[in-house]
């Protein structure tokens, strides 16, 4: 498989095969996001 | 000082080692291993689904042990009690997440495959099962009254655990519309070629769940004793006799 082919959306499982790569690693990184804005936001008191 | 920089340096090294073990994950599974004969490139699924559906019945024993250890030391050592109610709700987040994607990722493989979204047999089942309670439990953490958050939570969590097993061994004590399983002393076996992407994605996925874990768990203790150091000047100026 290539770049090429791993993006072709003429089929319904080409399109699912992205959507799960794609949707995964967006959630996962949303949520790693999420702590990270958190944890900025809620500063130490005792550091 | 020093122990903080220290585990900041450490949080970095494996966050940028999952990463790159993730990297080479995504290239065996997409790149380098053979389309599957029977699925085509749709099987490729599988290298991100499986990950996330093993990880997600081993999370919820960290949850297990994390509750019990609260409800152990809730008496006898406050503060272990606090430091294992964060371990508990930050196991409980990423097992959310992991059986969320589980279940996600299954269903965008089989409605091209079966030609449905889903079908409720009991792999499915249990699994939506298993997500739902964890659901329920941050939301017990989010709005049950302050005081009671950590033993009903913990409560929770030890029924929760037992649909684990369940969701396990459902595709072998019930004939399901679920495939048979690949691994194991009953499973059905697997390609060598296809191993690398396996394995890199399983260790990938467990390197990432265990950071977000960390961090979460990092995340919320550091939320206890700002609310500790809150609660202490709110006495202290409470205290404070007017001149």
């Amino acid at each position: 498989m290539t770049w090429k082919t791993f993006f072709d959306f003429s089929t319904m499982a080409h399109r699912h095969l992205v959507f799960v790569y794609v949707g995964v690693w967006t959630l996962q990184g949303g949520y790693l996001a999420w702590t990270a804005y958190n944890w900025r936001k809620i500063r130490s008191p005792r550091a | 000082m020093a122990r903080s920089s220290v585990l900041r340096s450490t949080a970095w090294l494996w966050f940028l080692a999952t990463v790159a073990v993730l990297v080479v994950g995504f290239r065996q599974a997409i790149f380098l291993v053979p389309m599957e004969e029977t699925m085509g490139n749709l099987q490729r699924i599988f290298y991100y689904h499986l990950p996330h559906a093993v990880l997600g019945l081993i999370f919820p024993y960290v949850n297990l042990v994390a509750s019990l250890g609260f409800l152990y030391w809730r008496r006898r050592d406050p503060l272990k009690a606090l430091t294992a109610d964060a371990l508990a709700v930050a196991s409980a987040e990423v097992t959310v997440l992991y059986v969320g994607i589980c279940l996600g990722t299954g269903m965008l493989w089989g409605k091209p495959a079966w030609g449905i979204w889903w079908a409720w047999d009991a792999r499915l089942t249990t699994a939506l099962i298993l997500w739902l309670i964890y659901v329920s439990y941050l939301l017990l953490r989010r709005f049950s009254p302050a005081g009671q958050i950590g033993v009903l939570a913990a409560v929770l969590a030890v029924f929760a655990a037992i649909d684990v097993p369940i969701v396990y061994m459902s595709i072998q004590w019930w004939r399901t519309q679920h495939p048979a399983p690949v691994f194991g002393p009953n499973g059905g076996g697997i390609d060598p070629r296809f191993l690398p992407a396996v394995f890199w994605n399983l260790a990938g996925w467990a390197m990432w769940g265990i950071f977000l874990i960390a961090f979460r768990f990092a995340l919320e203790r550091r939320r206890q004793i700002a609310e500790q150091d809150a609660a202490l000047q709110a006495l202290e100026a409470s205290l404070e006799t007017p001149q």
